[in-house]
C-alpha cells in the first residue's frame, strides 16, 4: 500500500500550484488565445481528477467521460431553454443526474462484482450511446451542426472587474479546480482514502475486515460522474459552441487517460502536471504547421509507449529522484516500486 | 401493411450485414480467447483492407486481386503488430495484460487513424456491380448474395481449420487449458500470433465485405471496433458460434429496425442490446 505524502505537504503544493496558475494570465496579458488554452487546461486536469477518483482509487475504469460530459453540458442547456431559468440552476441538476447515472453504474457493477474489463465495455457502449443521442436527436441538440453555448452569464462581473468574459470563466474554473482538489484531498487522507486502497489491493479481505465495498465504489462513482456533468457545461461555455464531436470517446477519454498516466495515477498533482503536458504538446503540434496533419498519428504512438513503458507518470518519478537526491525528508511507501504500479492491485 | 417481397428483400440485406458483423466478431472473440487481448484495433484493420483494396483497384487490377492483395497485406500487419506491440503486452498476466492490451490497442487505433487519415481522407467504396436478382418477386441485391455466399464459406473454412486440422486442434488447446496444450508441446505464443494474423485477414475481409456495399472512410475504424464488441458480448466472448450466431442475428434485426424505425434508432439498439446482455450475464466474458 503506498503511503501519500502528508495532507500537509500536499495542500501546500496545491496553494503553490493555484498561485503559479491564478498568475499565469498574467504572463499572457490580453491573449484571449492563450486564456481559452490555460482554461481548457484545468477542464482537461478537472476531468483527470475526476478519472483519478473513479479509475485511480477504486479500479473502475470508465470510459464515459465524454459521454457523461456530454450529458452536463447538453443537459444544462436543454433544461435552460425548456424551463427558461438561468443555466446556474440547471447545472447542479444535470451534474446530478450525471452523478446518479456514474452512481447507478457502479453500484451494479459493484453489485455483481464486474470486473474492470467488464466496466469498461459496459461503459464505453453507454458513450456510445449517449454520441448516437447528441446526433440523433436533433430536434432537441442541433445534430451534428450543434448550437451556440452561451450561457453562464459572466458579463456581470467582467464589466464589474474591468476585464474579459474569458478571463472571468478561467478564474471560476480554476476555483473550481481548486475546490475539488480540496475535497480529493479530504477525500483520500480519511477512511476513503484507506478504504479505497484496502479494495484496490484485495476486494475479499476488504470486505472480511468489515468495508463496504459497494457503497465506497459507488460513492467513487457518484463524486467522478457528478464532477464530470459539472466540467462538461463549462467545457461547452468555454469553446462558446456545442456540438457532438467534441464529447466523443476519441475526443475526451483518450485524452483524459493520456493526461492521467502521464501525470500519475493516485496522485494529487498528477492530473494537472499531465494537462500541462498534454495540452503543451497539443499545442505544440496544432502551431507547427507541418505536424499538424500527424497530431492524432504522435497521440496515438505516444498512448502505446507510455502504457508499455511509463505507468508511473512523471509526479511519482519525479518524487522519486528527488528523494534520491535527498531533496526532500519524506519518503514514499514501499508499495510505489516497480514499473507496474499503474493499474493497480486486482 | 409492407410486402412480403420486400421484407425478404431486408432480410437478405440484414443477412449480409451480418455476415460483416459475424467476420468482426470472430475477429475480436479469436485473440480475446486465446490471449485475453481485446484487440480494439481491429476495425480499423478492416478499413485498413478496404484502403489496400481500393488502391490496387485504382491500379488497373481487378476486383478479386485488390481483395486477395488487401487480406495478404492486413495479414503481415498484424504479424507486426503481433511481434512489436503484442509480445510486450504478453509479458503481463492476468487483469493487468487485459488492462494493457485495451490501452496499447486504443494506442494503435488513434495511431493508425491518425497516420491513414492523411493519405485516404475522402470516403472508399468497392462496388460488386452485379445489379439486382429476382426470387419470386423479390428483388434482392446481388451484392447482398455474394457477400452471404462469401462469408458462408470463410466462416465454413475457419471452422474447418479449428475443428480438423492439427493446428486448429491446437489452438482449441490453447483456448481452453494453456498449461495443458504446453505439457503436450504446444507452444501457445506461436499459436497466439497464428491466431492474431488469422483474425486480422478476417476482419481485413469483413470491412471488404461492408465496402462492397457502402462507403467506408477512415472514421468508421472506432465504429467498426464497437460493432465487434457488441457481437462478442452477445455472442459470449470466449465462443465463435455465439459470434457468428450474434452477428447474423443483429444484422437481421438492425436491418429491420433501419428499414421500420430509422437508422438512428437501429444504431441505439445495437448498443442497448449489448449492455442489457452485459448486465444479465457479465459471466459470459470475463
Amino acid at each position: 500500500m503506498s503511503a501519500r505524502p502528508s495532507l500537509g505537504t500536499e495542500a501546500r503544493n496545491v496553494a503553490v500550484v493555484a498561485v503559479l496558475f491564478a498568475l499565469a494570465p498574467l504572463a499572457v496579458l490580453g491573449s484571449s488565445y492563450y486564456e481559452s488554452v490555460l482554461a481548457h487546461l484545468l477542464l482537461i486536469a478537472l476531468l483527470a481528477v475526476a478519472l483519478n477518483i473513479v479509475f485511480g482509487h477504486t479500479d473502475q475504469l470508465f470510459l464515459f467521460v465524454g459521454g457523461l460530459a456530454g450529458v452536463g453540458a447538453y443537459g444544462t442547456a436543454l433544461l435552460a431553454d425548456a424551463l427558461s431559468v438561468s443555466a446556474w440552476v440547471t447545472l447542479p441538476v444535470a451534474a446530478l443526474v450525471c452523478g446518479l447515472i456514474g452512481l447507478l453504474v457502479s453500484y451494479v457493477a459493484a453489485k455483481r462484482k464486474f470486473t474492470v474489463v467488464l466496466i469498461s465495455i459496459l461503459t464505453l457502449n453507454l458513450q456510445l450511446v449517449f454520441s448516437e443521442v447528441f446526433v440523433g436527436a436533433r430536434d432537441l441538440t442541433g445534430g451534428s451542426t450543434g448550437f451556440p453555448y452561451e450561457y453562464f452569464e459572466l458579463g456581470v462581473v467582467a464589466d464589474a472587474l474591468g476585464v474579459g468574459e474569458k478571463l472571468v470563466l478561467y478564474y471560476l474554473v480554476l476555483l473550481l479546480l481548486v475546490a475539488t482538489l480540496g475535497v480529493y484531498l479530504r477525500l483520500v487522507h480519511s477512511k476513503y482514502g484507506v478504504a479505497f486502497d484496502a479494495i484496490r489491493e484485495d476486494e475479499i479481505a476488504a470486505e472480511s475486515i468489515g468495508i463496504d465495498v459497494v457503497r465506497y465504489k459507488t460513492i467513487a462513482g457518484f463524486v467522478a460522474a457528478f464532477l464530470i456533468g459539472l466540467v462538461g457545461a463549462f467545457f461547452a461555455r468555454e469553446s462558446g459552441y456545442i456540438l457532438p464531436g467534441g464529447f466523443t470517446f476519441l475526443a475526451v477519454d483518450v485524452v483524459v487517460l493520456i493526461v492521467l498516466v502521464v501525470g500519475g495515477l493516485r496522485t494529487t498533482l498528477g492530473p494537472i502536471v499531465g494537462a500541462i503536458i498534454v495540452v503543451g504538446i497539443e499545442e505544440f503540434l496544432s502551431s507547427a504547421q507541418s505536424l499538424q496533419s500527424w497530431q492524432s498519428a504522435i497521440f496515438g504512438a505516444l498512448l502505446i509507449v507510455l502504457f508499455l513503458y511509463f505507468r508511473r507518470g512523471v509526479v511519482r518519478s519525479v518524487r522519486d529522484a528527488l528523494d534520491d537526491a535527498g531533496l526532500v525528508g519524506e519518503r514514499e511507501g514501499g508499495g510505489g516500486g516497480g514499473g507496474t504500479d499503474a493499474d493497480g492491485g486486482r | 401493411m409492407v410486402a412480403a417481397s420486400t421484407l425478404l428483400g431486408v432480410a437478405v440485406d440484414g443477412l449480409a450485414f451480418g455476415v460483416f458483423l459475424a467476420l468482426l466478431g470472430v475477429g475480436i472473440t479469436l485473440v480475446f480467447g486465446l490471449g485475453e487481448v481485446l484487440n480494439l484495433a481491429i476495425g480499423t484493420f478492416a478499413v485498413m483492407a478496404v484502403l489496400v483494396a481500393t488502391v490496387v483497384v485504382e491500379s488497373g487490377m481487378g476486383l478479386v486481386v485488390a481483395g486477395v492483395a488487401a487480406l495478404v497485406a492486413v495479414a503481415a500487419f498484424g504479424l507486426v503488430v503481433d511481434r512489436t506491440i503484442l509480445s510486450l503486452v504478453y509479458r503481463s498476466e492476468g487483469e493487468e495484460r487485459i488492462l494493457l492490451g485495451i490501452f496499447t490497442t486504443l494506442g494503435l487505433t488513434v495511431f493508425l487513424d491518425g497516420v491513414l487519415i492523411n493519405y485516404f481522407p475522402s470516403r472508399y467504396t468497392l462496388p460488386l456491380n452485379v445489379g439486382t436478382v429476382s426470387v419470386g418477386g423479390a428483388t434482392l441485391t446481388g451484392g447482398s448474395l455474394i457477400i452471404i455466399t462469401v462469408g458462408a464459406v470463410v466462416l465454413a473454412i475457419l471452422f474447418g481449420f479449428l475443428r480438423g486440422t492439427f493446428l486448429g486442434k491446437a489452438t482449441r488447446t490453447v483456448f481452453q487449458d494453456e498449461r495443458g496444450a504446453r505439457l503436450v508441446g504446444v507452444n501457445p505464443r506461436r499459436i497466439r500470433t497464428l491466431i492474431f494474423v488469422l483474425s486480422a485477414a478476417v476482419a481485413g475481409l469483413g470491412g471488404l465485405v461492408f465496402a462492397a456495399g457502402s462507403a467506408v472512410a477512415v472514421a468508421n475504424g472506432f465504429q467498426f471496433t464497437t460493432f465487434a464488441l457488441i457481437i462478442s458480448i452477445v455472442g459470449g466472448v470466449r465462443s465463435l458460434v455465439g459470434a457468428v450466431t450474434a452477428g447474423v442475428l443483429l444484422g437481421l434485426v438492425n436491418q429491420f429496425a433501419n428499414f421500420f424505425v430509422g437508422s438512428y434508432i437501429a444504431t441505439i439498439i445495437l448498443f442497448v442490446t449489448a449492455i442489457v446482455v452485459l448486465l444479465a450475464r457479465p459471466e459470459a466474458i470475463s
